[in-house]
């Protein structure tokens, strides 16, 4: 396909870059007002506790000590949750985790604040501590939630799964687990918060959706929502993790309280212990298939610890059940979920979210298979890849965008060939794996999700965006700036993104789900489109012609004899007149009645695909056990390009991120019931880390209903990175490793 | 515990200071300077990076240095990297190639990787991958970061 595209397509320089560089973007730890108090949280030191008695008395008389604060001060709501309210912002009379919050300190400094923690006595009456599904599912298991310690459960089912089975020549059963990690953002989370004379409040957060934020904060002061301001810092980095409020309900009580300014801000070891975290699962897969490889059916029994709070667990759940079978075709399948409560660490949002465990299990699995059939795993794959037309087991038809998958086996042939011809290093072994991957754009069917943008064509000629959902660090400012160029015809350039603050900015809901492209690249082209419109009704009067005659191109009117006016001209025309362009656009994720299957719960099905690959090449050492991943190939369908940078930036960022999963990252507790709490102890992928060649193989299958034809990529970029490097350390070593990480007592 | 009178070089300018001993130089560049370009990430342990500034022509970590050890020294911050505003070659590389996105580990990794370049002209992807391996980065994975220190080691030899 041939297009003539100015900007979308191109690399483009982002603009918030430069004051990065030059350390001048301010997030909201950066951000400086007058007179600001200091709010240290005192969090708990029990698991499971409850609690008989906490005593502030000694803490609130401390020098420099403003007001300590407990739920009791609380003047509304005192529990949330995105999808169950079962967090209490303060804890009152139980314990659910170690490090949860129980009460707050505001002081002069940090310093005084967090010399008056220590003040603060606590009478525990401890609880045996419940740290896995399984445990927490026992009949005399002890109940962490009055209603129980099973969040949700699913059992969804298509076909027959019994006649699938019988008519299987070979069945496989395997138990895979994965680990909980963290999504390691840079920026710990933190909030600032000023009172106003008018009674009203203004809140700085770190948020992947500050008008929710808005919503909670108003019902835990009692305020009504227009006494809630929410600003956007310059946010570093998310990864799922902040769709959680990040402090900011407690930074706005502490402000609230003392009628003053108050920061707040988690160190890492907070961080670690009371912000979300993947899920870790265990995930029992039954196999059938024939001996020609095709797969007939499959079980799969899943166990997700949640936590001790459900946080996004009840969404994670269902996606990772609706992507247990991968890109594959399966006509019989049944796959039953449990999202458990327990007094681990929670569970949330993540990058993924499901997706890279119920991956880790599929693609070892299809491994395995091929392994037990003689046959080559690509071919495995080929026999059984989705193509457009397919049903997945939700019964949602997969459209034109599988016609990726193909493409992406045929480059794992290729690139095996290459891999498997490198000279191995004296004493190692290597080894080659791959993975495809299936991830869903959206936030399912029945969730709420429009999101709104705007536009205003300002009297210099420049367009300013306000956009309403927060830039997270991936760039999503710079994709709707370079759409709104291209339908305005106009440079990139000439397009500035404003702060996003809930006084001035419309509602563009949650930055999350592999959507932002997708959704906001449609709803700013609603939004240009409108401002042409409105562009060429004002043009009918400066010019005396009719509409008919009249149309706009790249940045001029034009009449029936080709004479020429500047937007420009006309903006400036209209601002001596006090007129100005300005136009919201909405999109919404479409979830067509006719092909949206109705039988499933909230948030199910999923009806987009975006689908990848990734081939990796690792070197082991025997004697150390060590894995080094040399090479590795990223193939990914994003449909139209819209920053060729940027998508190779989220391959990068997410090949790490997947590396970091596969072989580096875990938060267990330790031998002395400590959770691991800091980087000291938590690998995070170096730049040593990294494969010393990474390739990046673009393809661009569009998506009809897209923005220019684009997709998201954000989450599926790191989906297959763990299954592709576990399936090259087997095909390395001969072992088959059936949880994450792999370390190196694993291997020797 | 009193105040100490710490006396330095900070971003090309002499300064003299009355201050606690206790406090780190990254406390010091944030709370008490406003220069909040270095930042805190791991939690004062030095093990993330973020904070890192040049002191005496070495990347180091701010957390980890008391301010009273840069007495009589020099520290440069990524506030003081560009010379009358323009651009120091990586800032260039790194806006210029992408290496930047969420931009919370940008001013430590500049400031290493040109730490790099003071010492080594010319790097390979080791030597890069090693001078950077002290600076966390959760979003871009490195990989453009190690092409924007060798963009800028070209234009800084061709400069020569």
């Amino acid at each position: 396909m041939v297009n003539n595209f100015q900007t979308v397509g191109k690399r483009v320089i982002r603009k918030d870059a430069m004051d990065k560089a030059i350390g001048k973007a301010l997030y909201t730890a950066d951000i400086k007002l007058e007179n600001t108090l200091w709010a240290s949280v005192f969090r708990s030191t029990c698991h499971a506790a409850e609690i008989i008695n906490l005593d502030t008395s000694e803490a609130e008389k401390y020098p420099g000590v403003v007001k300590v604060v407990t739920a009791k001060d609380i003047p509304g709501k005192k529990s949330f949750g995105a999808l169950v309210s079962d967090q209490p912002a303060l804890a009152e009379d139980e314990v659910r985790h170690y490090g949860e919050p129980m009460a707050m300190v505001i002081a002069r400094s940090q310093t005084t604040a967090e010399e008056a923690l220590r003040l603060i006595k606590v009478d525990y009456l401890p609880l045996d501590p419940i740290f896995t599904p399984k445990e927490a599912l026992t009949p005399d298991a002890r109940q962490i939630h009055p209603g129980g310690n099973l969040l949700t459960k699913y059992d969804v089912e298509n076909g027959n799964l019994v006649e699938g089975f019988s008519h299987s020549e070979i069945i496989l059963e395997e138990t895979f687990s994965v680990q909980r990690i963290s999504p390691g953002y840079m920026e710990p989370e933190n909030s600032l918060a000023r009172w106003n004379a008018d009674d009203s409040i203004m809140v700085w957060v770190s948020s992947q959706q500050p008008f929710h934020d808005q919503e909670i904060i108003a019902s835990v002061l009692s305020l009504p929502l227009d006494r809630v301001q929410i600003i956007s810092g310059v946010i570093g980095g998310a990864f799922g993790g902040k769709e959680d409020p990040s402090l900011c309900i407690l930074a706005a009580l502490a402000s609230y309280l003392v009628k003053g300014t108050v920061r707040i801000c988690n160190e890492r070891k907070d961080s670690f212990l009371a912000h979300p975290k993947r899920h870790p699962a265990e995930l029992s897969l039954k196999l059938g298939a024939n001996k020609d490889g095709s797969i007939v059916a499959l079980d799969a029994q899943v166990f997700m610890d949640t936590g001790a709070y459900a946080s996004y667990g009840p969404a994670v759940g269902g996606l990772l059940t609706e992507t247990v079978g991968g890109s594959y075709r399966i006509p019989n399948m049944r796959v039953q979920t449990s999202v458990v409560y327990t007094n681990s660490p929670l569970s949330g949002a993540m990058r993924g979210f499901g997706a890279p465990q119920s991956h880790f299990a599929i693609e070892c699995m299809m491994d395995i298979l091929a392994e037990k059939l003689g046959m080559d795993a690509i071919v495995i794959r080929q026999k059984n890849i989705l193509h457009p037309g397919d049903q997945v087991f939700t019964r949602v038809v997969v459209n034109e965008t599988a016609n990726s998958l193909p493409r992406i086996l045929t480059k794992f042939e290729e690139v095996y060939q290459r891999y498997s011809a490198l000279p191995t290093k004296p004493g190692r072994l290597s080894g080659v794996g791959f993975a495809c991957a299936a991830q869903t754009m959206g936030l399912g069917a029945k969730v709420p999700d429009s999101s709104t943008h705007r536009l205003t064509w300002l009297p210099d000629g420049t367009v300013r965006l306000h956009l309403g959902a927060p830039e997270l660090g991936q760039g999503l400012a710079t994709i709707a700036e370079q759409v709104i160029a291209e339908k305005l015809g106009i440079p990139y350039s000439l397009i500035t993104t404003a702060e996003l603050d809930t006084k001035t900015t419309p509602d563009g809901n949650v930055t999350c789900a592999s959507r932002m492209t997708y959704l906001v690249g449609n709803a700013v082209s609603l939004a240009a489109d409108n401002l042409i419109e409105q562009m060429l009704d004002h043009a009918i009067e400066l010019t005396g012609k009719s509409r008919q005659d009249l149309r706009y191109e790249s940045g001029y009117i034009i009449d029936n004899h080709d004479q020429h006016i500047s937007a420009r001209e006309v903006i400036a025309h209209l601002a001596e007149r006090d007129i100005t362009l300005q136009a919201d656009g909405t999109a919404s994720f479409p979830y067509p009645p006719e092909s949206t299957p109705q039988h499933l719960p909230i948030g199910m099905p999923h009806v987009m695909f975006v689908f990848g690959g990734q081939i990796a090449r690792v070197e082991v050492d025997p004697e150390l056990g060590t894995v080094e991943v040399t090479h590795l190939t990223a193939i990914h369908d994003v449909g139209q390009v819209i920053n060729r940078t940027g998508v190779e930036g989220q391959i990068e960022g997410g090949v790490a991120m997947g590396l970091g999963y596969a072989l580096l990252e875990e938060m267990p507790i330790k031998p002395n019931g400590q959770w691991v709490n800091s980087f000291t102890e938590y690998l995070l992928p170096t730049a040593k880390d990294m494969p010393e060649s990474l390739d990046i193989l673009i393809l661009e299958v569009p998506e009809k209903s897209g923005p220019f034809g684009a997709k998201g990529l954000a989450e599926i970029c790191l989906v297959p990175t763990g299954p592709a490097i576990a399936n090259a350390v087997c095909n390395a070593t001969g072992k088959r490793i059936k949880h994450l990480p792999i370390k190196p007592e694993d291997l020797l | 515990m009193g105040n100490i009178q710490v006396q330095f070089i900070l971003n090309n300018e002499k300064i003299s200071v009355k201050v606690s001993p206790g406090l780190t130089l990254l406390e010091f560049l944030r709370t008490e300077m406003g220069l909040t370009g270095a930042k805190d990430s791991c939690g004062g342990e030095g093990e993330c990076g973020a904070c890192t500034v040049i002191l005496n022509g070495e990347a180091v970590n701010s957390c980890l240095v008391l301010i009273g050890q840069v007495d009589g020294h020099s520290v440069t911050t990524i506030e003081g990297l560009s010379v009358r505003g323009e651009l120091h070659p990586v800032q260039k590389a790194f806006i210029e190639v992408g290496a930047i996105q969420c931009g919370f580990c940008t001013p430590g990794a500049v400031l290493a990787s040109k730490a790099l370049l003071d010492h080594v002209p010319d790097p390979d992807d080791d030597d890069i991958r090693e001078a950077l391996s002290g600076n966390m980065c959760r979003c871009t994975g490195y990989t453009k970061m190690v092409e924007a220190v060798h963009i800028a080691a070209r234009e800084l030899n061709n400069g020569k």
